[in-house]
């Protein structure tokens, strides 16, 4: 019995108490909803390392960079233009392919932090499927934000998508409510909550 | 030879080797947290299972529409998720819980309140209604009725007191507010309730 409580505050209390109808699809969007903050969770950490270690890189080339200039400017009589020097260094990664391979800067694109994105064509066979999307730590694993076309002849659904070098983790989901991996890349170890996942490894342009 | 030594007669042990299933269930809990917070997605989603259906009771009792409050709950495991590495154990994991629910039900309720204010009063029945018959159905709209009248302070305590079962420490923690001020909106919410249901519970009898 509660302090305050007497008999109208304990029924009352009583009517409260008794637990709600859980529906099991909203539990299910709430472990979807954690494991998308997960994986962004995992983008925001790799950015910063990335981040830095382009900050690294850039430091120790713009320090390259002033101890060149300042020699050429003790032995050379003309000035020269340091700071350009500097910004075609600091960003080899972007500026290398497309100098060196034509055809690969075709394939690839740039996103908006300059790092190079490379053009994946992922398929999925599901030929009585009316719906498939692709999600993946690249879409914030959002349902309805990469929807794959149907090839009516083949029962084939695909979907190109832009994606950053490295490890990405990805699934398909079939008609809003199923969700598989792609049978043709290696299971994700560490699926989130049961839901199934593949793994994609996406090389440097 | 020494004469054998007679039995001696063990009392029955303070503490059983079987805990009750409150405390065993606390224990489990804490397990299950501490391996939440090491990485182990499927601890957390047996607290998710474990939580889950109370956070929704509360945040029901707290918004008028049964999607805000789903979704202030979903919102709730997020951050709660986002912030598990920086849980220290020393303060239990359900005030701490509740701490996030309640401030997700209070954002959600500004916003459900700034609604409001364009829905016509004539949209809405302020009372439940004449054709009811069920009388714990009625009973029941009646306390909805009237904990939505409740400032949502008061409401917030009374509900974590009284349908929670929190003590007042556990309320200091989820809500930030002193244990003194905490029993006076509680000692209002239920002054408040009891005068009202007890008016209408005496108009429906008469």
């Amino acid at each position: 019995m509660h302090d305050e409580a007497d008999e109208t505050i304990e029924r009352i209390a009583a009517a409260l108490r008794p637990l709600p109808d859980v529906d099991p699809a909203q539990r299910a969007r709430v472990l979807v909803a954690v494991a998308a903050e997960r994986e962004r969770d995992r983008e925001r950490r790799a950015t910063r390392a990335r981040t830095i270690r382009i900050l690294g890189t850039a430091s120790t080339v713009l320090a390259a960079g002033l101890v060149g200039a300042l020699w050429m400017r003790a032995s050379v009589p003309a000035p020269t233009a340091p700071r350009a020097t500097v910004a075609v260094a600091a960003s080899p990664a972007v500026a290398t392919p497309s100098m060196e391979s034509p055809t690969e800067a075709r394939l690839a694109t740039h996103g908006a932090d300059g790092i190079s994105l490379q053009r994946v064509q992922l398929v999925f066979r599901a030929p009585a499927a009316r719906h498939v999307a692709v999600v993946g730590d690249f879409n914030g694993w959002d349902v309805t934000a990469t929807s794959m076309s149907r090839d009516p002849a083949t029962g084939m659904w695909s979907q190109t998508v832009a994606l950053r070098p490295g490890r990405h983790v990805y699934a398909f989901v079939v008609d809003d409510s199923v969700w598989m991996r792609d049978p043709r890349t290696p299971a994700a170890p560490d699926a989130d909550f049961g839901r199934p996942g593949s793994v994609l490894l996406v090389g440097q342009p | 030879m020494n004469p054998p030594r007679p039995l001696k007669l063990l009392k029955p042990a303070a503490r059983t080797a079987t805990p009750p299933p409150e405390a065993a269930s606390a224990v489990e809990r804490s397990l299950l947290v501490r391996a939440a917070q090491r990485g182990d997605v499927r601890a957390f989603a047996s607290l998710v299972d474990a939580y889950y259906a109370r956070c929704l009771r509360f945040a029901l009792h707290m918004l008028s529409s049964r999607g805000d409050a789903e979704e202030a709950v979903q919102d709730t495991f997020v951050r709660v998720y986002r912030a598990l590495p920086a849980y220290v154990e020393q303060e239990s994991f359900e005030p701490w819980l509740f701490r996030i629910l309640a401030n997700r039900c209070r954002s959600a309720g500004a916003r459900e309140r700034r609604r409001a204010e364009f829905v016509e009063f004539g949209d809405v029945p302020e009372r439940p209604s004449e054709r009811r018959h069920d009388e714990s159905i009625a009973w029941r709209e009646e306390i909805e009725l009237a904990l939505a009248a409740l400032p949502p302070e008061q409401r917030e305590a009374f509900l974590m007191r009284h349908v929670e079962d929190l003590s007042y420490e556990d309320m200091a923690i989820a809500t930030g507010a002193g244990i003194s001020a905490l029993k006076m909106r509680v000692k209002r919410a239920c002054d408040f309730l009891r005068l009202r249901l007890t008016e209408d519970d005496d108009a429906r009898r008469s």
